[in-house]
């Protein structure tokens, strides 16, 4: 599904990510972990074309995104669902718009939004928010929003960063809960987190990242 | 509803000053263009009626044959200095005179048709060939007398006139272009600066729609759709204005100008005319939106 092939990525002095090389399968889990400042969201960065490696070739779904052109970015994206620390809601728009949004972006039939938001928000148990606004809602519901903006376009690739960063242990249980249940009908997921509990609790493999370089991959042991 | 279609109005219900000063703005640029539009129009109509009517009046003698005229009338018609010619019998004549005279009865019983000559009027492609030309008409054998433009005075006093209606048609037309294309101009500008605000205010949806996979003419077009609006609304309201203004005034200038038809006399006409208008207006609306709007974005997009 994905590869990092000998990725390198500096900012002015700053090693972010050296000589990084590692594979996800699809329907696979996997965390990314590590301090702050070891590399994660860079990481992450690059699989979104955000951001160019200095070094290296990150191949998704068989194509290498650095080598993508301008006009092939957004199609790379379309293919991967992003859950964001920060949630990246629209604040002027109500939930549900939130969640039409992505599929108004991805050339999904406007005729098809509805049931497709619906059972989304029900996946999420937010389906009777739908018509709520971001600043009426709390941390972990935001979450849930970003969670069904990414999933309702039924992505390749989920990548989550940091998504219980800001939220308390019961919400943050709750989400990741949510995740594994995605998991487990099939989704490749990459999540990019420093909290041990989540990691201790899902046992899936971890990569962990130190000073941009990887330092461990391995199934995660109890 | 279309997903652009309605962000646009959202942003346009958000900040209703904005839009109410780009809305303004352009109303009043399109009011001053369709003003113009139609006084352009009304002064071709104008030089038309003064070099079309007929200019020249060769009064025929009682003994003249219809043979002779036909054949005069055919030799003025294959000339290319002259156009229009029509043949006015004793009897048309005194029609004119009845309809000319119709709001004094007294005038009209006192006359018969066989005071009237009958006469060939007609017009001249240029007016510098009038002295030529009557002077021809003058040594014709069948022709009494020539009159030139009678009611003007001279050659002199039409060819002034026509040359006056000229130069201020032309002033006009170069004046209201230039005014018109200043408030164009002030129109786009403050088109840019609104939607290049609404770039900006929009830089946090912008960058999340570009995460999840937007394409630029995805993140454009609402941006697109508002500045199109703005321009229809403003085109639609100048356009109206002066339309109900015009239909307010019609009754006293077709009075001020009596036979010169400075406006369309049928509705169809009208509506033709004030049509064309519309959707010229709605041409250049459209391209001042468009512009405007790819400008701001291109702005806003190289500011990132």
């Amino acid at each position: 599904m994905i590869r990092f092939k000998n990725v390198t990525k500096k900012f002015g002095d700053i090693t972010a990510l050296s000589n990084v090389s590692f594979e996800v399968d699809k329907g696979e889990f996997v965390f990314i972990t590590g301090p702050s400042g070891a590399g994660k969201t860079t990481a992450l960065k690059l699989i979104l074309r955000e951001i160019l490696p200095d070094e290296g070739k990150i191949i998704f779904d068989g194509m290498d995104v650095c080598e993508a052109s301008q006009k092939e970015i957004p199609g790379i994206r379309r293919k991967i669902g992003v859950v964001f620390q920060d949630f990246k809601v629209l604040s002027e728009r109500t939930l549900r718009e939130n969640v039409e949004v992505a599929l108004a972006v991805a050339g999904i039939p406007q005729t098809e939004w509805t049931p497709r938001v619906d059972k989304i928000l029900e996946l999420v148990g937010l389906l009777k928010r739908a018509e709520l606004f971001p600043s009426q809602l709390s941390g972990g519901e935001l979450e849930r929003v970003s969670l069904a903006r990414a999933l309702v376009v039924n992505p390749k690739l989920i990548l989550a960063d940091e998504p219980t960063g800001n939220l308390d242990w019961d919400t943050a249980d709750e989400i990741m809960e949510l995740f594994e249940k995605i998991n487990k009908e099939g989704k490749t997921i990459i999540m990019a987190t420093h909290n041990r509990e989540i990691i201790a609790k899902l046992k899936k493999r971890v990569i962990k990242l130190s000073e941009g370089k990887i330092v461990g991959n391995h199934e995660h042991s109890s | 509803m279309n997903i652009h279609l309605k962000t646009a109005l959202d942003y346009i219900r958000r900040t209703p000053f904005q839009a109410l000063s780009a809305i303004f703005v352009l109303t009043i640029t399109f009011f001053v263009a369709t003003i113009l539009s139609v006084l352009v129009y009304s002064s071709g109509k104008i030089i038309r009626h003064f070099e079309t009517r007929p200019q020249v009046i060769a009064f025929l003698k009682d003994e003249a044959t219809p043979e002779t005229i036909v054949a005069l009338q055919g030799r003025l018609g294959g000339d290319s200095r002259v156009k229009d010619v029509k043949y006015v019998s004793k009897e048309e004549a005194l029609a004119i005179y009845k309809e000319a005279t119709s709001d004094n009865p007294l005038l009209s019983e006192l006359v018969s048709p066989s005071i009237f000559p009958a006469s060939l009027e007609f017009s001249l492609v240029d007016l510098s060939f009038a002295e030529i030309v009557i002077g021809e008409m003058r040594a014709e054998a069948i022709v009494d007398q020539v009159g030139f433009t009678a009611n003007l005075g001279s050659e002199t006093a039409l060819g002034d006139v026509v040359s006056k209606l000229r130069t201020i048609t032309f002033y006009l037309r170069v004046g209201g272009g230039v005014l018109v294309g200043v408030l164009a101009a002030t129109s786009f500008l403050i088109l840019v600066v609104i939607i290049g605000m609404r770039m900006a205010s929009r830089r946090g949806e912008v960058e999340i729609l570009d995460l999840i996979g937007a394409t630029p003419g995805f993140i454009r077009s609402p941006i697109i759709i508002e500045a199109l609006i703005y321009a229809l609304v403003g085109v639609l309201a100048g356009w109206l204005l002066t339309l109900i203004s015009v239909l307010y005034l019609t009754p006293s200038v077709v009075n001020y100008f009596g036979e010169i038809p400075v406006l369309p006399k049928d509705t169809l006409a009208f509506l033709a005319l004030f049509g064309i208008i519309l959707a010229g207006e709605i041409i250049v609306g459209v391209t001042l939106a468009l512009l405007g709007s790819m400008l701001a974005v291109s702005r806003v997009r190289r500011a990132r």
